[in-house]
Protein backbone atom coordinates (compact mmCIF):
# COMPACT_ATOMS: atom_id res chain seq x y z
CA UNK A 1 0.00 0.00 0.00
CA UNK A 2 0.85 3.31 -0.32
CA UNK A 3 2.10 5.82 1.86
CA UNK A 4 -0.91 7.61 2.46
CA UNK A 5 -3.27 4.77 2.09
CA UNK A 6 -1.76 3.36 5.24
CA UNK A 7 -2.61 6.48 7.09
CA UNK A 8 -5.75 7.14 5.39
CA UNK A 9 -7.09 3.60 5.70
CA UNK A 10 -7.77 3.82 9.82
CA UNK A 11 -10.19 7.15 9.17
CA UNK A 12 -13.07 5.51 7.83
CA UNK A 13 -12.23 2.12 5.75
CA UNK A 14 -10.59 0.27 8.78
CA UNK A 15 -11.62 2.83 11.57
CA UNK A 16 -10.85 1.19 14.56
CA UNK A 17 -14.14 2.17 16.32
CA UNK A 18 -16.97 1.51 14.38
CA UNK A 19 -15.57 -1.10 11.95
CA UNK A 20 -12.87 -2.78 13.59
CA UNK A 21 -15.17 -2.30 17.02
CA UNK A 22 -11.37 -1.61 19.01
CA UNK A 23 -11.67 0.36 22.44
CA UNK A 24 -15.09 0.25 22.95
CA UNK A 25 -15.15 0.46 26.61
CA UNK A 26 -13.46 4.15 26.61
CA UNK A 27 -15.16 5.05 24.05
CA UNK A 28 -18.61 4.48 25.99
CA UNK A 29 -16.91 6.24 29.30
CA UNK A 30 -15.43 9.18 28.30
CA UNK A 31 -17.42 10.55 24.91
CA UNK A 32 -19.34 12.39 27.98
CA UNK A 33 -18.40 15.38 26.87
CA UNK A 34 -16.75 16.49 23.16
CA UNK A 35 -13.27 17.75 25.60
CA UNK A 36 -12.82 14.55 27.19
CA UNK A 37 -13.35 12.72 23.99
CA UNK A 38 -11.15 15.29 22.13
CA UNK A 39 -8.53 14.98 24.81
CA UNK A 40 -8.96 11.17 25.36
CA UNK A 41 -8.23 10.47 21.55
CA UNK A 42 -5.57 12.85 21.17
CA UNK A 43 -3.52 11.01 24.27
CA UNK A 44 -4.28 7.18 22.98
CA UNK A 45 -2.81 8.74 19.29
CA UNK A 46 0.03 9.88 21.09
CA UNK A 47 0.89 6.79 22.52
CA UNK A 48 -0.50 4.76 19.56
CA UNK A 49 1.91 5.80 16.98
CA UNK A 50 5.17 5.93 19.98
CA UNK A 51 4.89 2.45 20.61
CA UNK A 52 4.07 1.38 16.60
CA UNK A 53 7.68 2.92 16.14
CA UNK A 54 9.31 1.31 19.00
CA UNK A 55 8.05 -1.77 18.33
CA UNK A 56 8.33 -1.90 14.69
CA UNK A 57 11.72 -0.95 15.22
CA UNK A 58 12.78 -3.84 17.46
CA UNK A 59 10.48 -6.45 15.77
CA UNK A 60 13.46 -8.53 14.70
CA UNK A 61 14.68 -8.47 18.28
CA UNK A 62 12.08 -9.50 20.26
CA UNK A 63 11.49 -13.57 20.46
CA UNK A 64 8.05 -14.73 19.23
CA UNK A 65 7.09 -16.27 22.81
CA UNK A 66 7.45 -12.80 24.47
CA UNK A 67 6.15 -10.75 22.19
CA UNK A 68 2.63 -9.64 23.80
CA UNK A 69 4.60 -9.10 27.01
CA UNK A 70 7.03 -6.89 25.42
CA UNK A 71 4.47 -4.74 23.87
CA UNK A 72 2.48 -4.31 27.17
CA UNK A 73 6.14 -2.96 28.80
CA UNK A 74 6.40 -0.59 25.96
CA UNK A 75 2.93 1.02 25.30
CA UNK A 76 1.99 0.98 29.51
CA UNK A 77 5.46 2.89 29.57
CA UNK A 78 4.20 5.39 27.11
CA UNK A 79 1.28 5.54 29.06
CA UNK A 80 2.72 6.15 32.27
CA UNK A 81 5.02 9.61 30.56
CA UNK A 82 1.95 10.58 29.12
CA UNK A 83 0.07 10.37 32.56
CA UNK A 84 2.92 12.43 34.28
CA UNK A 85 3.39 14.77 31.52
CA UNK A 86 -0.55 15.60 31.31
CA UNK A 87 -0.85 15.96 35.50
CA UNK A 88 2.42 18.05 34.94
CA UNK A 89 1.45 20.38 32.31
CA UNK A 90 -1.93 20.14 31.27
CA UNK A 91 -3.25 18.98 35.24
CA UNK A 92 -7.02 20.57 33.96
CA UNK A 93 -7.40 17.78 31.27
CA UNK A 94 -5.75 15.20 33.58
CA UNK A 95 -8.19 15.72 35.92
CA UNK A 96 -11.12 15.65 33.77
CA UNK A 97 -9.86 12.80 32.31
CA UNK A 98 -9.12 10.68 35.37
CA UNK A 99 -8.65 7.23 35.48
CA UNK A 100 -8.76 6.63 32.09
CA UNK A 101 -5.49 8.05 30.90
CA UNK A 102 -4.05 5.08 32.67
CA UNK A 103 -6.52 3.05 31.42
CA UNK A 104 -5.15 3.61 27.64
CA UNK A 105 -2.81 0.80 28.29
CA UNK A 106 -5.40 -1.43 27.64
CA UNK A 107 -7.31 0.01 24.92
CA UNK A 108 -7.29 -2.94 22.53
CA UNK A 109 -6.30 -0.95 19.66
CA UNK A 110 -3.14 -0.44 20.21
CA UNK A 111 -1.95 -3.64 21.02
CA UNK A 112 -4.02 -4.61 18.36
CA UNK A 113 -2.35 -3.09 15.78
CA UNK A 114 1.30 -3.46 17.35
CA UNK A 115 0.76 -6.79 16.58
CA UNK A 116 -1.30 -6.92 13.18
CA UNK A 117 1.60 -4.17 12.07
CA UNK A 118 3.94 -2.88 13.74
CA UNK A 119 5.46 -6.13 14.52
CA UNK A 120 5.56 -6.84 10.31
CA UNK A 121 6.29 -3.49 8.85
CA UNK A 122 8.47 -1.01 8.35
CA UNK A 123 8.83 1.81 10.93
CA UNK A 124 7.31 4.46 8.74
CA UNK A 125 4.49 2.89 7.87
CA UNK A 126 4.07 1.73 11.26
CA UNK A 127 3.90 5.66 12.27
CA UNK A 128 1.58 6.41 9.89
CA UNK A 129 -1.12 3.53 10.63
CA UNK A 130 -0.42 4.61 14.07
CA UNK A 131 -1.17 8.06 12.75
CA UNK A 132 -4.22 7.00 10.77
CA UNK A 133 -5.69 4.50 13.06
CA UNK A 134 -5.49 7.60 15.89
CA UNK A 135 -6.99 10.41 14.07
CA UNK A 136 -9.67 7.93 13.07
CA UNK A 137 -10.77 6.76 16.65
CA UNK A 138 -10.41 10.64 17.87
CA UNK A 139 -12.50 11.62 15.03
CA UNK A 140 -15.16 8.53 16.32
CA UNK A 141 -14.91 9.98 20.13
CA UNK A 142 -15.70 13.33 18.71
CA UNK A 143 -18.46 12.88 16.77
CA UNK A 144 -19.76 10.61 19.26
CA UNK A 145 -19.12 12.92 22.39
CA UNK A 146 -20.74 15.19 20.10
CA UNK A 147 -24.02 13.75 19.79
CA UNK A 148 -24.14 13.03 23.52
CA UNK A 149 -23.26 16.32 24.93
CA UNK A 150 -25.23 18.45 22.48
CA UNK A 151 -28.17 16.43 23.10
CA UNK A 152 -27.94 14.88 26.19
CA UNK A 153 -26.68 17.80 28.30
CA UNK A 154 -27.34 21.22 25.72
CA UNK A 155 -23.53 22.28 25.52
CA UNK A 156 -20.51 21.44 23.20
CA UNK A 157 -17.15 22.04 24.83
CA UNK A 158 -19.20 23.42 27.66
CA UNK A 159 -20.86 26.39 25.81
CA UNK A 160 -24.68 25.87 26.27
CA UNK A 161 -25.64 26.09 22.68
CA UNK A 162 -29.22 25.04 22.93
CA UNK A 163 -30.82 27.60 25.14
CA UNK A 164 -32.51 27.59 28.41
CA UNK A 165 -35.85 25.74 27.60
CA UNK A 166 -33.78 22.84 26.17
CA UNK A 167 -34.56 19.82 28.26
CA UNK A 168 -31.30 17.68 27.60
CA UNK A 169 -32.36 13.70 27.05
CA UNK A 170 -30.24 13.15 30.05
CA UNK A 171 -30.28 9.46 29.27
CA UNK A 172 -27.64 9.84 26.39
CA UNK A 173 -24.79 11.05 28.93
CA UNK A 174 -25.36 7.57 31.08
CA UNK A 175 -23.93 4.62 29.79
CA UNK A 176 -27.26 2.99 27.89
CA UNK A 177 -26.79 5.92 25.84
CA UNK A 178 -23.75 5.52 25.11
CA UNK A 179 -24.14 2.13 24.23
CA UNK A 180 -27.24 2.80 21.87
CA UNK A 181 -25.80 6.01 19.98
CA UNK A 182 -22.66 3.73 19.44
CA UNK A 183 -24.57 1.37 18.01
CA UNK A 184 -26.58 3.43 15.92
CA UNK A 185 -23.53 4.86 14.43
CA UNK A 186 -21.18 1.76 13.83
CA UNK A 187 -24.98 0.64 11.47
CA UNK A 188 -25.13 3.97 10.19
CA UNK A 189 -21.15 4.30 8.78
CA UNK A 190 -21.23 0.23 8.00
CA UNK A 191 -23.93 1.33 5.67
CA UNK A 192 -22.69 4.20 3.97
CA UNK A 193 -19.15 1.96 3.34
CA UNK A 194 -21.58 -0.70 2.16
CA UNK A 195 -23.11 1.41 -0.43
CA UNK A 196 -19.95 3.16 -1.31
CA UNK A 197 -18.55 -0.27 -1.95
CA UNK A 198 -21.75 -1.57 -4.11
CA UNK A 199 -21.27 1.30 -6.38
CA UNK A 200 -18.28 1.09 -6.88
CA UNK A 201 -18.36 -2.11 -8.34
CA UNK B 1 12.23 -15.58 15.00
CA UNK B 2 14.53 -18.36 16.01
CA UNK B 3 13.73 -21.53 16.90
CA UNK B 4 15.96 -22.50 19.90
CA UNK B 5 14.99 -19.76 22.18
CA UNK B 6 15.84 -20.69 25.44
CA UNK B 7 14.60 -19.27 28.97
CA UNK B 8 18.15 -17.33 28.48
CA UNK B 9 17.52 -15.46 25.83
CA UNK B 10 13.70 -15.01 26.60
CA UNK B 11 14.48 -13.55 30.25
CA UNK B 12 16.92 -11.35 28.38
CA UNK B 13 15.39 -9.63 25.90
CA UNK B 14 12.53 -8.59 28.40
CA UNK B 15 15.12 -7.76 31.06
CA UNK B 16 16.79 -5.35 28.51
CA UNK B 17 13.47 -4.20 27.12
CA UNK B 18 11.80 -3.39 30.70
CA UNK B 19 15.01 -2.07 31.57
CA UNK B 20 15.13 0.93 29.19
CA UNK B 21 11.59 1.62 29.86
CA UNK B 22 12.11 1.64 33.74
CA UNK B 23 15.24 4.30 32.75
CA UNK B 24 13.06 6.51 30.68
CA UNK B 25 10.26 6.56 33.47
CA UNK B 26 12.46 7.54 35.76
CA UNK B 27 13.95 10.66 33.48
CA UNK B 28 10.45 11.28 33.16
CA UNK B 29 9.29 11.26 36.75
CA UNK B 30 12.53 13.14 37.27
CA UNK B 31 11.36 15.88 35.38
CA UNK B 32 8.11 16.44 36.07
CA UNK B 33 7.75 15.26 39.43
CA UNK B 34 8.13 19.08 41.30
CA UNK B 35 5.73 20.62 38.74
CA UNK B 36 2.90 17.90 39.33
CA UNK B 37 3.41 18.74 43.60
CA UNK B 38 3.02 22.60 42.92
CA UNK B 39 -0.14 21.80 40.88
CA UNK B 40 -1.48 19.96 43.50
CA UNK B 41 -0.32 22.87 46.02
CA UNK B 42 -1.80 25.21 43.86
CA UNK B 43 -4.97 23.65 43.86
CA UNK B 44 -5.09 23.30 47.70
CA UNK B 45 -3.78 27.32 47.81
CA UNK B 46 -6.68 27.99 45.47
CA UNK B 47 -9.82 26.19 47.27
CA UNK B 48 -8.78 27.70 50.61
CA UNK B 49 -9.11 31.44 49.34
CA UNK B 50 -11.60 30.49 47.30
CA UNK B 51 -13.68 29.49 50.78
CA UNK B 52 -12.36 32.26 52.93
CA UNK B 53 -11.93 35.15 50.85
CA UNK B 54 -10.75 37.51 53.82
CA UNK B 55 -8.25 35.33 55.04
CA UNK B 56 -4.19 36.59 53.78
CA UNK B 57 -2.62 33.12 55.52
CA UNK B 58 -3.44 30.17 56.53
CA UNK B 59 -2.14 27.57 59.30
CA UNK B 60 -2.13 23.78 59.57
CA UNK B 61 -4.15 23.20 62.69
CA UNK B 62 -3.09 19.65 64.49
CA UNK B 63 -5.46 17.01 64.87
CA UNK B 64 -6.69 13.68 66.62
CA UNK B 65 -9.16 12.49 64.68
CA UNK B 66 -10.68 8.84 64.47
CA UNK B 67 -9.88 6.74 61.58
CA UNK B 68 -13.37 7.20 60.08
CA UNK B 69 -13.16 10.60 60.28
CA UNK B 70 -14.24 12.18 56.81
CA UNK B 71 -12.07 15.30 57.63
CA UNK B 72 -8.68 15.26 56.22
CA UNK B 73 -7.10 18.44 57.38
CA UNK B 74 -8.04 22.40 58.89
CA UNK B 75 -6.11 24.92 58.17
CA UNK B 76 -6.49 28.37 60.46
CA UNK B 77 -7.26 31.39 58.33
CA UNK B 78 -5.85 34.76 59.28
CA UNK B 79 -5.89 38.15 58.05
CA UNK B 80 -3.24 39.90 59.81
CA UNK B 81 -3.14 38.67 63.13
CA UNK B 82 -6.78 38.60 63.57
CA UNK B 83 -8.85 34.58 62.76
CA UNK B 84 -11.19 35.08 59.69
CA UNK B 85 -12.26 31.30 60.14
CA UNK B 86 -11.19 27.83 59.29
CA UNK B 87 -10.92 25.69 56.10
CA UNK B 88 -11.64 22.06 56.41
CA UNK B 89 -10.58 19.76 53.60
CA UNK B 90 -13.32 16.56 53.88
CA UNK B 91 -13.30 13.85 51.32
CA UNK B 92 -16.73 11.89 51.82
CA UNK B 93 -17.83 8.98 50.18
CA UNK B 94 -20.17 10.20 47.02
CA UNK B 95 -21.97 7.85 44.25
CA UNK B 96 -18.48 7.00 41.90
CA UNK B 97 -16.01 7.71 44.90
CA UNK B 98 -14.35 9.79 47.46
CA UNK B 99 -15.25 13.76 46.88
CA UNK B 100 -12.61 15.86 47.72
CA UNK B 101 -14.22 19.33 48.80
CA UNK B 102 -12.70 22.46 50.92
CA UNK B 103 -15.64 24.08 53.52
CA UNK B 104 -15.04 27.70 54.51
CA UNK B 105 -16.39 28.15 57.85
CA UNK B 106 -16.06 31.93 59.26
CA UNK B 107 -14.81 32.08 63.03
CA UNK B 108 -18.60 33.02 63.93
CA UNK B 109 -19.21 29.24 62.86
CA UNK B 110 -21.54 30.27 59.84
CA UNK B 111 -20.41 28.65 56.46
CA UNK B 112 -19.02 31.19 54.04
CA UNK B 113 -18.82 29.11 51.02
CA UNK B 114 -18.10 25.30 50.41
CA UNK B 115 -15.71 24.18 46.96
CA UNK B 116 -15.68 20.89 45.52
CA UNK B 117 -11.48 20.05 44.33
CA UNK B 118 -12.50 16.97 43.30
CA UNK B 119 -15.41 14.48 42.16
CA UNK B 120 -16.22 11.22 39.91
CA UNK B 121 -19.91 11.70 40.22
CA UNK B 122 -22.00 10.72 36.99
CA UNK B 123 -21.94 13.34 34.50
CA UNK B 124 -24.88 15.50 34.30
CA UNK B 125 -26.41 14.21 37.12
CA UNK B 126 -23.93 14.34 40.65
CA UNK B 127 -21.67 16.79 38.81
CA UNK B 128 -24.22 19.33 38.68
CA UNK B 129 -23.49 19.57 42.65
CA UNK B 130 -20.57 21.48 41.69
CA UNK B 131 -23.27 24.22 40.38
CA UNK B 132 -23.63 27.21 42.74
CA UNK B 133 -27.39 26.70 42.61
CA UNK B 134 -26.56 23.71 44.49
CA UNK B 135 -23.21 24.68 46.16
CA UNK B 136 -24.03 27.98 47.54
CA UNK B 137 -27.00 26.73 49.48
CA UNK B 138 -24.30 26.11 52.55
CA UNK B 139 -23.04 29.72 52.06
CA UNK B 140 -24.55 31.95 55.05
CA UNK B 141 -26.09 29.06 56.84
CA UNK B 142 -25.16 28.79 60.70
CA UNK B 143 -26.78 25.90 62.28
CA UNK B 144 -26.57 24.05 65.78
CA UNK B 145 -27.59 20.34 64.22
CA UNK B 146 -26.27 18.69 61.15
CA UNK B 147 -27.63 19.97 57.91
CA UNK B 148 -30.42 17.45 56.76
CA UNK B 149 -31.17 17.01 52.51
CA UNK B 150 -34.68 17.34 51.00
CA UNK B 151 -35.48 16.32 48.03
CA UNK B 152 -38.12 19.27 47.06
CA UNK B 153 -39.84 21.94 48.38
CA UNK B 154 -38.90 24.94 50.87
CA UNK B 155 -35.52 24.09 52.53
CA UNK B 156 -35.46 26.06 56.04
CA UNK B 157 -32.27 26.93 57.74
CA UNK B 158 -31.43 23.63 58.70
CA UNK B 159 -31.85 21.96 55.37
CA UNK B 160 -30.85 21.79 51.50
CA UNK B 161 -32.24 20.69 48.43
CA UNK B 162 -30.90 17.69 46.46
CA UNK B 163 -29.27 17.60 42.94
CA UNK B 164 -32.47 16.32 40.81
CA UNK B 165 -31.83 12.46 40.48
CA UNK B 166 -28.56 12.56 42.46
CA UNK B 167 -29.45 11.89 46.12
CA UNK B 168 -26.50 9.67 47.09
CA UNK B 169 -24.13 12.45 45.83
CA UNK B 170 -26.29 15.73 47.73
CA UNK B 171 -25.84 13.69 50.84
CA UNK B 172 -22.67 12.95 50.64
CA UNK B 173 -21.47 16.57 50.33
CA UNK B 174 -23.51 17.05 53.04
CA UNK B 175 -22.28 14.89 55.10
CA UNK B 176 -18.59 16.45 54.60
CA UNK B 177 -19.98 19.76 54.93
CA UNK B 178 -21.38 18.58 58.81
CA UNK B 179 -18.03 17.31 59.31
CA UNK B 180 -16.18 20.51 58.50
CA UNK B 181 -19.06 22.55 61.25
CA UNK B 182 -18.61 19.60 63.86
CA UNK B 183 -14.69 19.67 63.94
CA UNK B 184 -14.42 24.05 64.07
CA UNK B 185 -17.44 23.37 66.55
CA UNK B 186 -14.80 21.23 68.45
CA UNK B 187 -11.71 23.60 67.93
CA UNK B 188 -13.71 26.59 69.22
CA UNK B 189 -14.59 24.79 72.56
CA UNK B 190 -11.41 23.73 72.89
CA UNK B 191 -12.37 20.22 72.85
CA UNK B 192 -9.86 18.31 69.91
CA UNK B 193 -6.80 19.62 70.79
Amino acid sequence: MSAIKELTKGIVKENPTFVQLLGMCPTLAVTTSVANGLGMGLSATAVLVASNVVISLLRRFIPNKIRIASYIVVIAGFVSMIEMLLKAYLPEISKSLGLFIPLIVVNCIILARAEAFASKNTVGKSALDGLGMGLGFTMALTLISTIREVLGNGTFLGFSILGKSFQPATMLILPPGAFIILGLLIGLINLIVARKGGKAE
Amino acid sequence: MKENENMFTLAGVLFVITAIVALLLASVNQLTAQTIQENATKEQEAARMAVLQLAETFEDVPLQLTDDSLVQQVYAGYSGEELVGYCVSVTPNGFGGPISMMVGIRADGSIEAVKIVSMSETPGLGSKAQDPIFSGQFSGKKVTKPIQVIKSGEADQNEIIAVAGATVTSQAITNGVNAAISVVDDLQSGGTQ
